[in-house]
């Protein structure tokens, strides 16, 4: 079975810096993944349809500029849409304070600035492969 | 919302039954996952496939390819827009490129798309060529029929957009657009003895810009000069994605095709081949007596339908001066499985053009492995495909044959000729 | 025993250049090859034999005079240091004034406001997610919210920048305002920070965008609007900031604003305006990296070059015309999360570097920037680090001090030519515009935003506290990201709908028609009817889509 990771890679809310998210989608699609890039803005019911079509594994989400706030109202809608083992992680600026909170809701981590990128495509690998032995049992 | 919560559930179990009936609701969640095992050749899909053929043939199926820069995206947009405005459910299947060299690929069509993708009537769906030649990607026809027994009214799909390479969509599609850019020039004489001749509707988008009229006019002098189809007179179409003039028209000339020629095309394509084992044995037979096969210790693996599979170990006798394996022994494992597939149908196929492109170094000790696929046949002509690929999985080279079917059939069995 | 003696004083410069040679290669072994981040390779040492001696008037010279490498006045910061510009906004109108004031008390001789991201985008607060509102900048929606963010500055006397990008709502909220409290509008100063459409294009799609077409004509608008009724204000800041904080080299982001301003004033000209009319008002803006001397270089080599194209392409013959004034900000791409205390070494590395290549205007980052929007306390020991390069270290007693540097000139020449065929490449592209359509530019850009992360990754690139000198951190040390009081913001979005809904309607309907018919007559100018509905009484969100519906939402046009 091919378990070439399916990943989008998004920005939801206001924020428009995407260089972060262009260097991670360039990097993941380098080592071998097929990446949904979208450009930022989208809006969270765009975001879960995406990804229900799509059917990805990981749910990447950049946020530079506090836009990790609506995160908890993304990870309800993907819960409502019944999409509950897709695994999502957010990539940025996100103090401290607000990550327990993120991780409370489901995110399943938090990847700050300086993260190697090759740490982001390691646990994509990992997590993709959690994610479809659980959708396709053998 | 709530229906799709069932589907999870549905698809989450493993009831072929429950997901059909899933799938054949609309169910966004199970078709999704229906294509994602598809794509993966999950061992499941294919008795879904199978269960699903009997409601396969009511949808239109429209491809869309052309050069970069056609706008083919926008166009497609546009089209989502009309047809929703007509109250249909589409479904769209865009393909990108991977990467020969990594496999990773970005699939930025919803860039372009998210507009229209937002509307309920319609599900988009991105796949990566993953080294698949002719502008598609392997599983599409499978998920072309999927989506088809789901019941969407139509089924767009989207090209690479390589430009001639393309012609795969013209077996699968019902109905084959082409967009033009204006302005194409001489690229027109390029492009003319490749996809413009797969085209049922040309379509000169961006025709707001000035070299549009000269566009349009060199299309229609160029199918003055063509044989026509009987009953169906190729349209050429302006339209303006962005502004979305000229869209309604491309419908309308959508569904008068569709009308004309039917639903359904690609099912009724090509008499089934042969059983497998024993077309098998005679083709093993074929490469038995093959003197030059021999010579270059090529070995038969497998065939099945419209494929056979070769394989190679790369020995010093391969090697060119750079120490790297010549080009000439990758040509001669992938001319052999296109060769030896092609002569599976009783008569004598003759090879007659070939094209093959090398994407990586290959090294003495290396097992190639060459798998032809059929991409199109008729009783006259047939189209093949061949990747050959390296131990690891890359892609070293691709390679694209047409042969002519003569109604010579095979002069001896291949039994008669081992030596 | 002892070694035979050299030869003490050798007979020539480059007699002594190849002793020199001989005796690095032999004592460094295999030199390891060294690149800034433009990509030039940089030597060892550099010596007279680097430089030509003759050709110290055309490349070198006086500040104040052509070439202008020196810099564009004559006493440069011995006579005016800058303008200490520091970037602020958070909160609700109220809560930006009593910050505001705050920072005009401790030095700051100039107001800058950053709007929320939702008027970035477009929006008025009651159209987007409340969470949101206030977290990156002050929600002014109104010529009321700005008369509140004002209270107490003297718009006569005090220069203002405002983020403000196409339609320019926030200059035309601010002319509202000037109005009421009976200030000549021909008295107003400062600058439309974010005007530069093209790069919100390719590089920082933070901001409302109309359509390309759009765009290109209310900035033609915008700029001889305000040279007639502002005629102090610079409509234009051209960003390189943008482009370098998107992965653009120095020398890159230096060629891509200068190829964005050549556009913008070539469609000036095309509009029949004069080129000494409108260049003394073109202004820029940079992004000052932690490359020290590369930044240096940039910037020299960005004045060289501006001056030589305003005197030869369009013949400019107004020395006010040809100098190239640049606000630049130290770079946020080089703060990191971890030991962020750091943070105060790094900014004041940059800040060090962009008033040695000759700025005018200089805000410093705060160092938890990297963490969340700055708090106050940051904020605060950023202003403290202007107060002490400019008044401690004794950096601007002499004007261009590294001028004449054998190393400084060699690199500003070797940038000029790099940042000289950048350009050529865009003209080739058919300029900036098309550039910028046909998806070149930010093709070049993600490119080396992919190289220098690699190069990070990699470790060649050493970060400190990211891949080298790492420690184990008290995460609670860190602060928290200041948020606007939720019972304040929820008041004021309040007022803000309340007062929407009692407004004269059918005054603001006219006014929002003024501003559609002006969109669709060529002949009419779109920043004009953009000022009067602010006058009437319309919201940022009122104008901007109108202006969406009229002229076309631009998309970012983003390649991967």
């Amino acid at each position: 079975m091919d378990i070439r990771p399916k990943v989008l890679v998004t920005k939801i809310g206001l924020d428009g810096h995407d260089r972060g998210s262009r260097v991670v989608a360039a990097h993941l699609r380098d080592a071998g993944m097929e990446v949904v890039y979208t450009p930022p803005w989208q809006k969270i019911e765009a975001v879960v349809k995406l990804a229900m079509e799509e059917d990805v594994d990981v749910i990447g989400v950049s946020s530079l500029a506090t836009d990790h706030l609506i995160v908890p109202k993304l990870m309800a809608a993907l819960r409502d849409a019944g999409l509950t083992d897709v695994v999502v992680i957010v990539g940025g600026i996100v103090p401290d304070a607000d990550e327990q909170a993120l991780l409370d809701v489901g995110v399943a981590r938090v990847f700050h600035p300086g993260s190697p990128l090759d740490e982001i495509s390691a646990y994509i690998t990992e997590a993709t492969a959690r994610v479809r032995a659980a959708r396709f049992p053998a | 919302m709530k229906r799709d919560a069932t589907a999870v559930g549905a698809h989450a179990r493993p009831d072929v039954a429950l997901r059909l009936a899933a799938i054949r609701a609309g169910e966004r969640a199970a078709i999704a996952r229906a294509i994602t095992a598809i794509e993966n050749d999950i061992a499941s899909a294919r008795a879904l496939s199978a269960a699903l053929a009997a409601d396969a043939g009511r949808a239109h199926v429209v491809g869309v390819t052309g050069p970069p820069g056609a706008g083919k995206s926008t166009l497609i947009n546009a089209l989502l827009a009309e047809f929703a405005a007509r109250g249909r459910r589409i479904a769209v299947v865009a393909i990108d490129p991977s990467s020969p060299i990594t496999g990773g690929a970005v699939l930025g069509d919803r860039v372009r798309m998210h507009a229209a993708g937002a509307a309920e009537s319609v599900f988009i769906r991105s796949l990566a060529s993953r080294g698949h030649a002719g502008g598609l990607a392997k599983a599409t026809r499978r998920i072309v029929d999927l989506l088809d027994a789901a019941g969407f009214d139509a089924i767009v799909v989207e090209t690479v957009g390589a430009g001639q390479s393309d012609v795969g969509i013209a077996a699968l599609a019902d109905t084959s657009v082409v967009v033009c850019p204006p302005g194409l020039g001489d690229d027109v004489q390029a492009i003319k003895a490749g996809i413009l001749e797969i085209a049922d509707v040309l379509v000169v988008n961006k025709g707001d810009q000035p070299a549009a009229d000269r566009t349009e006019q060199e299309l229609r002098d160029m199918l003055r000069l063509r044989a026509h189809r009987p009953g169906w007179a190729v349209r050429v179409l302006r339209t303006v994605a962005t502004t979305g003039d000229g869209v309604p028209a491309l419908v309308d000339a959508l569904d008068a095709h569709a009308t004309d020629a039917g639903r359904g095309r690609r099912l009724a394509r090509a008499p089934a081949p042969p059983a497998a084992t024993a077309v098998e044995s005679r083709l093993r037979g074929f490469c038995a007596a093959d003197p030059y096969q021999r010579l270059n210790a090529l070995e038969f693996v497998e065939s099945g339908p419209g494929t056979v599979t070769m394989r190679m170990r790369v020995a010093p006798q391969h090697l060119n001066f750079n120490g790297k394996c010549h080009g000439g022994a990758i040509f001669t494992l992938a001319d052999s499985a296109f060769g030896v597939a092609a002569n599976a149908y009783g008569v004598v196929a003759a090879g007659i053009d070939t094209h093959t492109t090398f994407q990586v170094a290959v090294s003495e000790g290396d097992v190639l492995t060459a798998r032809s696929l059929e991409v199109s046949r008729n009783a006259k002509i047939a189209v093949y495909r061949v990747d050959v690929t390296r131990g690891d999985g890359t892609v070293v080279a691709s390679f694209t044959g047409t042969v002519f079917m003569t109604r010579r059939p095979h002069q001896a069995r291949p039994d008669d000729l081992r030596p | 025993m002892n070694k035979p003696l050299p030869e003490p004083i050798p007979a020539s410069t480059e007699e002594a250049h190849v002793r020199w040679a001989a005796e690095y290669s032999a004592q460094i072994g295999a030199d390891r090859a060294v690149h800034n981040r433009s990509g030039i390779p940089v030597r060892p040492l550099y010596t007279p034999l680097d430089v030509d001696p003759a050709r110290f008037d055309a490349d070198v010279g006086f500040p104040g005079q052509p070439p202008y490498t020196r810099g564009i006045y004559a006493t440069m910061h011995r006579g005016r240091t800058w303008t200490q510009r520091q970037l602020i906004g958070l909160g609700t109108p109220a809560a930006y004034n009593a910050r505001l004031t705050d920072i005009l008390g401790q030095g700051g001789t100039a107001v800058s406001l950053i709007p929320c991201n939702s008027v970035f985008r477009g929006y008025d607060m009651d159209e987007v997610d409340e969470e949101l509102l206030g977290t990156c900048g002050v929600v002014a929606n109104s010529a009321d919210h700005m008369a509140t963010c004002l209270a107490g500055v003297d718009l006569a006397t005090t220069s203002c920048a405002m983020n403000d990008p196409s339609p320019f709502t926030l200059l035309a909220f601010m002319l509202a305002t000037a109005k009421r409290n009976g200030v000549d509008w021909r008295t107003i100063s400062g600058t439309s920070n974010q005007s530069d459409y093209l790069s919100h294009y390719v590089a920082n799609h933070m901001f409302f965008r109309l359509a390309l077409p759009g765009a290109r004509r209310i900035l033609v608008d915008h700029i001889r609007w305000c040279n007639e009724h502002v005629p102090r204000w610079n409509p234009l800041s051209v960003v390189g900031q943008h482009t370098q904080q998107a992965g653009a080299t120095p020398a890159e982001s230096m060629a891509f604003t200068l190829a964005a301003a050549v556009q913008y004033a070539d469609d000036c000209v095309a509009a029949g305006m004069s080129p000494d009319a409108f260049l003394p008002r073109f202004t820029f803006f940079f992004d000052v990296s932690i490359s020290f001397f590369e930044e240096i270089a940039k910037f020299r080599a960005g004045r060289r070059i501006w001056a030589r194209i305003a005197r030869e392409r369009w013949g400019a013959r107004d020395p006010r015309s040809w100098r190239f004034k640049f606000h630049a900000q130290t770079s946020g791409v080089d703060l990191t999360r971890q030991q962020p205390l750091n943070n105060i070494a790094r900014v004041t590395a940059q800040a060090i570097a962009g008033i040695f290549g000759g700025l005018q205007s200089l805000h410093t980052d705060a160092y938890d920037e990297a963490l969340s929007c700055p708090t106050q306390f940051g904020a605060r020991i950023a202003v403290a680090t202007q107060n002490i390069l400019r008044e401690e270290a004794h950096l601007t007693d002499v004007i261009d001090p590294l001028g004449g540097s054998y190393y400084v000139e060699a690199l500003t020449n070797e940038m000029e030519a790099r940042v000289l065929a950048i350009m050529a490449d865009v003209e080739a592209a058919g300029g900036m515009y098309r550039a910028v359509e046909s998806g070149l530019v930010q093709r070049r850009i993600g490119e080396s935003a992919c190289r220098f992360q690699e190069r990070i990754d990699r470790g060649e690139q050493t970060v400190v506290g990211v891949n080298a000198y790492q420690v184990d951190e008290d995460a609670s040390a860190r602060p928290a990201l200041p948020k606007p009081d939720p019972a304040e913001m929820r008041a004021h979005l309040g007022a803000f709908t309340a007062w929407k809904a009692q407004r004269p309607a059918q005054a603001v309907a006219a006014a929002l028609d003024g501003v559609a018919r002006a969109a669709n007559d060529g002949d009419a100018n779109v920043f004009a009817a953009v000022v009067a509905a602010a006058e009437a009484g319309c919201t940022h969100g009122e104008i901007c889509g109108t202006l969406r519906r009229e002229v076309g939402f631009g998309m970012p046009l983003t390649v991967v």
